[in-house]
This record gives C-alpha cells, structure tokens and sequence, in this order.
C-alpha cells in the first residue's frame, strides 16, 4: 500500500514538472522566440538570401556612429551619477537621522508616479527655455542663456533623477535587512560614520545595488524622450533613431541591427554582473538580527552638508510635479510663458477632457489590461523564479535567458513581430488568431514586463534563508505549500512593489499599444497622444498637463494599495 | 491580508476585461448579422473630428468605431494586420500610403457614387481609392517679421538666402507633412541614375535645407515658434493654419511658388477582406458626398476634394484653393523612393 | 534505535563524511562534536534527509530511511539559524506542520498551546511575530514547532551558537530538561565542547569526515582514545622531554621519549592529597611563572625543568601561589595519556 502512495506521489510531481516545463517551452518559443525570429527573418532575408546592407549603411553613417556612442556614453555615466545620487536618498531615507525626512520622502518618491515624456516636459517647464527657472535666471542676470538646458549635461541631469526609482524602492528595501549589529560593532572598532557606510552598509548592499546598476544601464541605453526633448542637435542617442527606423518596412533591418548591438551589450553587462554575483557572499549569518536605527551624523559640519543636500534635492525633485499640478489649472496663457496670476486660474482644462462619462472609458481599459498583465507577469516570473532557485542545469539557463529576450528588441518590433505571425491560425496557440482580438495587447504587455519582473524577483529569492525552506519541508510541507505559505510572504514586497511598478509603467504606453489594440477597447495611450499631438489645434499642452496629473493620481492610488497601507 | 486584498483587486480587473472581451467575442460569433461595428482606421480623428464622423454617422444609422494614430502607426498597422484585417475602411494618410496599400492587394476595389465630383486626377484611375480632402503643404511665415515682398517665394530660397538660415522650421520627417516636403523638393531632382532616383544635386539641395534649418524637439509647437517670432517660416498643411492662427492669435501668410505647392491628398477605401463589404461601400459613398465633407470642411476648414462640398468652405479655405496652384509630383514614385530617402536623410543628411 | 552503516557522503569530489558506522540508542541525547568542516553538520542532515549518501544505509528502528524523503522520516530539525517563519506570528510557526498534515483546527489548537505551555512560552507571546521575540523565545519556538508534530527523533543543528553565555547556558539546561521531560531521541550538533560534555549521553567526536570516538562525556574526556580527542577536549599539558625524562627516572622507565605524552589541568596537584600511593606518583618542582585569577578557580603556570606545566587550584581559601615561589608538582601517572604516532593507545588501560 505504502509503496503505491508514494509511487503515485513521486509519479505527481513528476507530471507536474513535466507540465510545467512543457508550459514553458510552448511560452517561450511562442511568445518570445518565434514571432522575433519570425520578423528578422523578413526583415533579412530579402528573395531568398541574407542582406546585411544595413550594417554598411550604418557603419558609413556618422550621425548613427555618434549616436550610438552619445548612448552608450549615456548609459555609463548614468550608472555613476544614478548610483551616487540613489544611494544617497537611500542612506537619507533610511540609514541617516535627517529632520523633516517624512516630507523629502515624498518628494524622492515623484518619481514613482510619472515618467517619460510627462517627466521631462516638468523639467523643460523648468528648466527650459520659456522655464520658470529660466524666467528666473534670466530676470536676475541680464544677458542669461536662456538656451542653457540642452546638450549631454541636460540630457544627464533629466535622467539622473528621473530614475532613482529603482533605489528608492528596492535598495531600501534591502537596506532594512541590514543587521545592525553589525555597523554597532563596526562603531564600536572606532570606524567613523562615512567609513561605516563605505565598508560595511554598502557591501551588504551590493547585490542590490547590481541589479539596479544593470537597470540603469539598460534605460540609459535605449534612453528616448530625455534626449529628444532636451538633447538638442549635439546630443543625440540612438533609441529615436532604432524607433523611427522600425517603423519603415524598409530601414526596419537598421532597426533590428541597432537593437542587437544593444541587445548584446546588455547581455554582456548582465553575464558579468551575474559572475560577480555568484561570487560573492552577501547572506547576513547573523542569528538575532537587530533592525536598523537611524543614525546621527557626529560631525556638525558632514550633519548640516547632508541636510543640505537632502533638501537641494528635494526641491529637485518635487518641483516639476508641483508645477506640473499648478499649471494645469491654469490657462494656455500662463502656460505658455510659465508665469502665474491668480485670475489666469481656471477649470477648463479638466472640463475639456471630462466632458461626459465616455471619457472615462479608456482610463478603465488601461487600467484593467495594465493591472491583468502586471499581475499575470508577476506569477509567471515567480515560477520562473522558483524553477531557477531549486535548479541549476541547462534548462534552466536557458529558460532565465529566453526571458531576457524582450530586452533585446524594441518594443515596436516585438509588436510588429507578434501580428505578423499570429494575423493567420497557428498550431503553436490552437488555431486561434491573435491579431484583432482583445489578447494581442495582453499578451504583448506581458511579454514586455518579463525581463525587468524576473530581475528583480530573482533578487528577491536568492535574499532568503535557505533553512526556511528545510524547515517547512522538515516539517512536512509540500514544496507548493512552502512556497505559497512561507517564500511568497517573504517576498512579497518585492512582488508588490514590482508589480505596481509594471502597473504604472503600462498605463499609459503607446509605441507597443497603437500596433495591437483592439478596435473597440481604445486605451489611454491612444487617447493621449492624438490629443496632445502637435498637429492637434486643441491646447495640446494644457491637455498634457491634465493628463499627467490625472495619470500621477492614479498611479499614487496603485501605490497607495501596495505600500500606504502597510503603516497601518 | 494584504496579498489576499491584491489578489481580489486584480482579480477584478481581469474579470472586467474578460467580460469585456466575452462580450466582442460573442457578437463575433454573432457577427454576421451586421451587428459588428465598422472598424475605420485613420490618422485624422483629432481635434473632435472622430467623435464628430462618429455622431453623423451614427444618425445614418452606421455603427463605427474609430481606431487613431499617428499616420505612420496606422499604415504599419494596417500592413502588419494584411493577412488578417481587422479595419474595414481607412481614411486619411496620404495617396503615398494607399500607393503602397495597393501594391501588397490590401485594399478592395470600389468606386463610390461620388468619385466623378473629384476635381484632377487624384483619385486612383483603378478604382481603388478616391479623395476626400487635399491639404496643400504651404510655407507660412508670420506677417510681423516679413510681408510678401521680404518673404521667401518658394523653398530653396530658405536654404540658398542666408537671411532666412535658422528662421525657418523644419518638420519631422515621420510626419505627413514633413515627407511631403522633402517630397517637394527632391522631386525637382528626379534622376533616373541618381541615388534613389535623385541626382546628386538634389541630395546637396536636401542638405542644405537640413542644416540650415530649426529642428524643434519633441513637444516643442512648431506654431508656437512662428507665432512667438523667433523662428517665422514653416511648412504647414493647409487645414491647420486657421485653428493654430486662432489659438496663438497670430496672422500668417503663406508662399506662392510658381511651380505650386505639394498637396497630400486624404483618400478613402474600403479594405480588402473587410467581412461588412455592402455596409463599407455605403459608408464610403455616404462620406465622400459633397453633402457630408461639405459640413466636414465646415468644422474643421479642410480643403475638400468634392467640388460640390467646396462652396461650403470658409473664406479663407476658398481663396487658398484659388491662389495655389497643384506642384506636379509623381506620386507613385514618391512612394516606391520616400522610405528609402527618411532613411538617408536620417543617417547621412541630418546634422 | 539510529543506525549509519558505513555511510560515506560526497560533495563533489569532498568526501565530506567517510565510512561512518554510529548507532543511536532511544531516548538518548547523542552529540556530534568536532571543528567546523568536520562533518558533522552533513551526517545530520543525512539523517534528516537534506543530502543523500553516496554509499551506505541509514536505518530508523530497523527500517531503511536512506531513500525515504525528508517529510516521511518523523525527524524534527532545529536549524542553526532557528528558520523561524518571518511572515507567520509565534503560534502560526509552532501550528504550520500540524497544518501541513490537516490536523483539525481544534486538536491544532490543543496542541500548539499544550506545547507552548511545556516550553514556558505565555499567550501573549503566541501572538507576536518572531522578530520580536528575544535569542532564548525564539529558540524555544523552534523547538516546540519541531517538537509539537511528535516526532520520533529530534536533530539540533548548533542551536546555541551566536547566543551570548549567560543565555547559552541557561538555555542549555532548559534543552535538557525538554529532552528528559519529552522522553525524545536527540540528536546534537556542536563545535563546543563543554556543550556537549554537560549535555550529552553519549558524544561522537569528529575530524576531517572520520569519527575518532564514541563514548560517554566521561569516557571521551578522561579516556581520549585519541591524540585529537584528547587535544580537542579541555584544556590539557603535553609533558614535554625534559619531564619525560624525570618520568622515567623516578617510576623506573617505560615512557618513550618519541611518543605523546598529557596530562589534564585539574589532574596536576601542588599538595600532596590523603590517600594517594606514593608509588605512582611523580613529583616535580616548578617556579610559578603567571597565574590567572577565574573567580572559582585560578589557573597557574609553572616553569618546570625549563617547560611549561598548566594546573588548576581551587579557590577555596588555602593559601594562593605567588609569582616566583617555588612548589612542589605532583602528577598520578595513571593520569597520563600516551599516543603513538600513528595508532594511538592509552598506557594505562
């Protein structure tokens, strides 16, 4: 009897296994590989045989060359400046007693909610050459450039602080975890503050802070709007070039060639910092851990220098959105030449785009494709995550990599590559034809979330103690039990955070959603961009106002269910 | 808790959207019985111009659903979904776009009622697209920094008069008017030996235009500019000079070259595959009327291409028909050549 | 009651554990001891099913376990780090295996708070998340989660390290009392000796993969059936040439001068005590050269025909050493401990 249980009980895992690994073998080839070679193969081979014209072209193209230079210039002294600055916010607001910290948390935590295009238009409000600050400047100093916010130094600073998010949320998270027995007895060795933080808090961090920098890279790589809007003619980076030639039939092989240099730069960055990951031991062995206090800077000079900048930054940070919010109430005039008076206040803007219920519409169909897909992500790549914790093998690789290759194509392509394939039946998913029909979206915004989910939740799973898992297997718990019960409230924050972060970065996408929305569900994306369009006569710039604020409220009302509650 | 509060909350979003898509797909299954929308893909749907065509259309009894984006979005679109269309008509973009439509057999062969009432040869002679509105590309500038005599008269004065270096704005070349442009003026260089089939003083002349030029960056109103006087000359399309002049409170005026002006011309076409062929064709014939882009250039000051809807056009739309004359470009061979010259022009000619 | 036979365990090409034959009886409390990287830590995970031998059996009551997966074993484990469940409170960690196995809610019930009750934990306490909990509660959830399912043999992996002495030995003796008190067959891994001395039955003692003795706390410290053993356990004197050479002279040869030869601390004497046979006792005389002052005891060194000789006096209020007296050193050679080389023996048994 005996024997047949646990025949039957080893036979049912064993089918499990096998299901699930068939599941993934059908995703990845269907999702990820076959609709992405499918659109290289057109892009390529053109009657029959291989051209590679494009990387004539490109090679004889200064602008190309320089571009892809400016990017990858960008992309590294990104990781510097991002670093530095986010590692900042993170020791201030976490790790420093800074006064007021509740309040410039806030300010640090902007960047959470509004992104992109609307992130740099608050800056050029600012800093542009119509810019409230540049008003300022120009006002004071006679003479003053009011030009002076372009070029590589604008493009840098934009983004700089534009994509602290990622510290803010995770290196946080991990700074928490930080034994503090351990920088007591670095205090007690006589370490000074600045030393403590140098060789103690920040190893402790490293994992972290890898997957962040990997991160940053990426962004800085395929940046787009920062350099478009503030780069001017001298700093131009390559992702507007790769994204208006992918949507030419026929420059799309200079598109696809572009995305591989990218492509296999990130690879190479992400193999490296792996290496230096599996190297390193960073798991705390500390039995009774004690939780981080906040920490007093000793000398009155370091202490008012740190308030200082704590609170430089602030400003930087919180003033885009504060403008941002202000104007928007206030009339094309203002707006126009960045001035305020009080009867230039008006409502119209937000009657404008709320003129009846339809209007409203879009919001819901973003919100529910952007919310459906975030979550649907989020399980997949835990299940990816959990696969690559308990094996080790080829497969496995090999699976962690083919969730990678999102990264290595534009999303435009991966869009045109899900239609051309799937715009006639296909055994791979039942016959069914996914173009036109309600999954397209879905399924690309999931595709899309992939790489950045499994980053980070991988993290989040080799943080955890082994032992727990022994410990609930010890105590007879099957190994889903385990997972559900005891690893998935461990990282749960992580998941969370993760989650909303997809959430909010899909909400109000549109180079991947203008290929792959369905007719009748037009989400918000569509709606902005052919409001706001300069060939619009409508007051494209009021409008963006309005939306960017009512997208930052939605977005703060997503964090607010993951992280607002939490204090309670 | 927590983890139970978010699973319930996207749960419901799901459900939501599954019961959205329940619902499409269910009056797909019922589809034939003419229930189903007319899917309309177009670039021209801003500024209320889609909620309008939606409400007129609507009293006439047609369900349609409109689906927007940039021009370049939609014909890729359009192209990407071939084998399986999802729209049933398209109107908008440019005679370049259905040139290219025709070639890959996208479009279904129809000749509305009204395709007599189109003045010039600027439907398609083989019945499968047929105009509706002309936007003629002009060059304006702003009357307070030139008048007619001080004002460029044609564009290689732009680049060829150092007066007017960095005072004129260059458009984007994703855009229609951008390429029409660009258009405009290497066809003046057509060279069957040459690159792409432009000499290479055409390519030269193309340069020189390019850097000669202001480039305004993403977001930036080109308008805003010219209205502001600190960049005064650009190239426009001809329905959008009255709403921008109102909006910034301007006067523009606009150039009258003697080998005319550019004019994209919007066309209408029923797609091929389209499941609603009757319920397209009277829709097309229904929009087309001189009656409907009559009241179309009403709204919107469009420059009709239906002879009948133009007495219903503004002043200014009339006087603009009358004082610019058609610049004779092929169009055919615009459109086999333009993406090969974006190309160009971003790789090689941009500084 | 536990039975390895002839257990070998790789990691790769490391043989972590060789050749290991151990038996358990019931209700014992059996202690792995060794240095770290011993192999002790993996023989008990073998047990509990965590690794898998690459030779050999494990049995549990006669029944071959060596395959049997780690939750049909009835083999608690309390892990170093106490892996106590973070995201549950006190009383969801003690209830999760009873949970796990689909006890109804009211038995759990009993049972958790029986069990909490046995292990001295109050209600509040049930309800608090562990992180709030002091090093000492924390251990005592950990063992009555591991406890709470019954099972037949509970394993402890180095539950007491990083913990501070006081609480060490306190909880020390409350391990004991749990195991007495619950009747329950222990298994203990320490690198501590004096841990394994004070709780033990019985001690099995590690190096590089090998056992070198099993016996009783007793039997391993006076009777070290090894050089290691004998060097790891306690503090101990080697008696260096000089004084072997004295040995021979006064009890009439027999010590090898190219042998090993100690003697423990306490067994070194300054006074000659009642009863002794002078026969068998050698005397030496030494200067006091340093004396270190423990409270209940103080721990001397004497310069003895130019070596150094350790011993332990008590203090109970007889006169103390000072530096620089000369004094009279007595050792019982049945005291002394010889290893060969290799095969090691002890002279006197």
């Amino acid at each position: 009897m005996q024997w047949i249980n646990k025949w039957k009980g080893a036979a049912s895992t064993k089918l499990a296994g096998l299901l699930i690994a068939l599941f993934f073998a059908w995703f990845i080839v269907s999702f990820l590989i076959y609709p992405n070679v499918n659109l290289l193969k057109t892009t390529f081979i053109i009657d029959g045989s291989l051209s590679l014209e494009a990387v004539n072209k490109l090679v004889s193209s200064s602008r190309a060359v320089q571009s892809l230079i400016n990017s990858f210039l960008l992309a590294v002294s990104l990781v510097m400046t991002v670093n530095i600055v986010g590692i900042f916010l993170v020791l201030v607001m976490n790790y420093f007693d800074i006064k007021g910290i509740r309040v410039l948390s806030l300010g640090y935590y902007t960047t959470l909610i509004y992104s992109g295009v609307v992130l740099v238009a608050g800056y050029k409000f600012l800093y542009g050459e119509q810019g409230f600050l540049t008003n300022l400047l120009a006002g004071i100093f006679p003479g003053f450039d009011t030009g002076w916010f372009t070029g590589y130094g604008a493009v840098l600073f934009v983004m700089t602080f534009a994509i602290t998010s990622n510290h803010v949320i995770f290196l946080s998270n991990a700074i928490k975890k930080v034994d503090y027995q351990t920088i007591e007895a670095a205090k007690s060795m006589g370490a000074s503050d600045f030393y403590i933080i140098r060789r103690v808090v920040l190893p402790a961090l490293k994992p972290t802070i890898f997957a962040v920098t990997i991160l940053i890279f990426l962004i800085g790589l395929s940046a787009t709007s920062a350099p478009l809007i503030v780069g001017g003619q001298e700093f131009q980076t390559i992702n507007p070039m790769i994204l208006t030639f992918a949507k030419s039939v026929t420059s799309r092989d200079i598109a696809a060639i572009l995305s591989i240099v990218l492509g296999i730069a990130t690879m190479v960055l992400l193999m490296f910092m792996q290496r230096m990951e599996n190297n390193g031991n960073f798991i705390s062995v500390s039995k009774v851990k004690s939780t981080i206090k906040k920490q007093k800077i000793e000398n009155k000079w370091a202490n008012a220098l740190v308030h200082i900048a704590a609170y430089l930054l602030f400003v930087i940070y919180a003033l885009p959105v504060v403008l941002i919010i202000i104007f928007s109430f206030t009339d094309t005039f203002s707006i126009e030449n960045a001035t305020l008076a009080l009867d230039h206040f008006t409502l119209d803007n937000y009657l404008l785009l709320f003129t009846d219920f339809s209007a409203f519409r879009p919001y819901f169909i973003s919100i529910a494709y952007s919310a459906a897909s975030a979550f649907i992500v989020v399980m997949i790549t835990l299940l990816v995550s959990r696969i690559l914790q308990r094996h080790k093998n080829i497969y496995t690789q090999l699976l962690e990599y083919s969730m990678m290759i999102p990264w290595l194509l534009p999303s435009t392509l991966i869009a045109l590559g899900l239609i051309l394939t799937y715009d006639k039946p296909n055994s791979l998913l039942g016959n069914q034809v996914l173009t036109g029909s309600v999954w397209m979206l879905l399924v690309a915004y999931i595709i899309v979330q992939l790489p950045f989910t499994l980053r980070m939740l991988k993290a989040a799973f080799f943080t955890i103690d082994h032992s727990l898992e022994e410990a609930a297997k010890n105590l007879g718990a099957s190994s889903m039990y385990t997972f559900r019960r005891i690893l998935l409230p461990v990282i749960l924050p992580s998941t969370l955070a993760v989650m909303v972060l997809n959430f909010n970065n899909m909400l109000a996408d549109y180079d991947l959603t203008v290929f792959l929305f369905q007719p009748l569900l037009e989400p918000l994306g569509i709606v902005i961009k052919s409001s706001t369009d300069p060939q619009a006569s409508t007051d494209a710039k009021a409008l963006m106002l309005v939306y960017s604020v009512v997208l930052m409220v939605i977005s703060s009302v997503a964090l607010y269910f993951v992280y607002g509650r939490k204090s309670k | 808790m927590k983890l139970k509060n978010m699973m319930l909350t996207t749960g419901l979003a799901l459900t939501t959207l599954l019961a959205e898509c329940g619902g499409t797909e269910e009056s797909a299954a019922e589809g034939e019985s003419a229930k189903e929308p007319l899917v309309v893909y177009t670039n021209s749907a801003s500024d209320g111009r889609g909620d309008w065509l939606k409400e007129q259309a609507s009293e006439q009894g047609f369900d349609i659903e409109i689906v927007e984006g940039g021009g370049g979005d939609i014909a890729n679109r359009l192209v990407a979904e071939k084998n399986n269309p999802v729209a049933d008509v398209v109107y908008g973009l440019s005679t370049m776009d259905y040139e290219n439509f025709k070639k890959q057999d996208m479009l279904a062969e129809y000749v509305p009622s009204w395709a007599g009432e189109i003045q010039g040869d600027i439907n398609d002679p083989e019945g499968y697209y047929h105009s509706i509105v002309k936007q003629a590309i002009l060059m304006i500038y702003n009357t307070e920094n030139y008048d007619a005599s001080s004002a460029p008269a044609d564009w290689p004065e732009l680049w060829n008069n150092e007066e007017y270096h960095g005072q004129y704005a260059i458009l984007g070349h994703e855009g229609g008017t951008g390429r029409a442009i660009i258009a405009g003026i290497l066809n003046r260089y057509k060279d069957e030996n040459g690159e792409y089939g432009i000499s290479q003083e055409g390519w030269d002349e193309l340069e020189k235009y390019l850097t000669n030029g202001y480039h305004p960056a993403e977001g930036e109103d080109f308008f805003a500019k010219v209205a502001d006087g600190s960049v005064p000359i650009s190239g426009i399309w001809s329905s959008g000079i009255v709403p921008k002049e109102e909006e910034f409170g301007v006067d523009v005026a606009y150039a009258t070259p003697e080998v005319g002006v550019p004019h994209v011309v919007e066309q209408v076409a029923i797609v091929e595959g389209t499941e609603q062929q009757d319920t397209a064709e009277a829709f097309v014939d229904w929009f087309g009327s001189s009656e409907v882009q009559g009241k179309w250039t009403e709204e919107f000051s469009t420059l009709p291409a239906n002879e009948g809807a133009l007495e219903y056009a503004d002043e200014a739309t009339k006087e603009l028909a009358e004082s610019v004359t058609v610049q004779d470009i092929d169009w055919g061979f615009v459109s086999e050549n333009i993406d090969q010259w974006v190309e160009k022009v971003e790789l090689q000619l941009l500084p | 009651m536990i039975e390895f036979k002839n257990v070998q365990i790789n990691y790769g090409d490391f043989v972590a554990v060789k050749n290991l034959n151990l038996n358990v009886r019931e209700r014992e409390f059996f202690t792995l001891l060794g240095p770290s990287g011993c192999g002790k830590t993996t023989t008990l995970r073998s047990l509990v099913g965590f690794v898998h031998p690459s030779q050999g059996e494990i049995f549990l009551n006669g029944e071959n376990i060596t395959s049997l997966p780690v939750e049909k074993r009835e083999v608690s484990m309390v892990f170093q780090s106490y892996a106590l469940f973070p995201t549950l409170d006190v009383y969801e960690n003690i209830a999760f295996g009873l949970k796990v196995k689909k006890v109804p809610k009211q038995e759990i019930d009993r049972e958790v708070r029986d069990m909490a009750a046995k292990v001295d934990l109050s209600e509040e306490q049930l309800k608090k998340k562990v992180s709030e909990l002091s090093g000492g509660q924390q251990q005592r959830v950990a063992i009555a989660r591991a406890l709470v399912l019954k099972p037949r043999i509970l394993v402890l992996d180095e539950p007491l390290s990083n913990l501070d002495a006081r609480l060490r030995v306190q909880l020390r003796r409350e391990l004991k009392n749990l195991q007495k008190q619950f009747g329950i067959t222990a298994i203990y891994v320490t690198h501590d000796q004096e841990e394994a001395l004070t709780l033990s039955d019985r001690i099995a003692v590690f190096n590089k993969g090998v056992v070198e003795q099993v016996g009783t706390p007793k039997e391993i410290y006076s009777h070290s059936e090894t050089e290691f053993v004998c060097n790891f356990i306690g503090d101990i004197n080697r008696l260096e040439t000089p004084v072997v050479k004295e040995l021979n002279e006064q009890m009439g040869g027999g010590y090898l001068e190219h042998d090993r030869h100690y003697v423990r601390m306490e067994r070194v004497h300054t006074r000659q005590w009642q009863g002794g046979k002078e026969a068998s006792v050698l005397k030496l005389t030494g200067r006091v050269e340093d004396a270190e002052f423990y409270g209940v005891y103080t721990k001397y060194s004497f310069l003895v025909n130019g070596t150094v000789i350790k011993n332990i006096e008590r203090e109970d209020g007889r006169a103390p050493h000072n530096i620089g007296d000369e004094v009279d050193i007595y050792i019982d050679i049945h005291d002394v401990m010889t290893y060969r080389e290799r095969h090691s023996y002890a002279v006197d048994q």
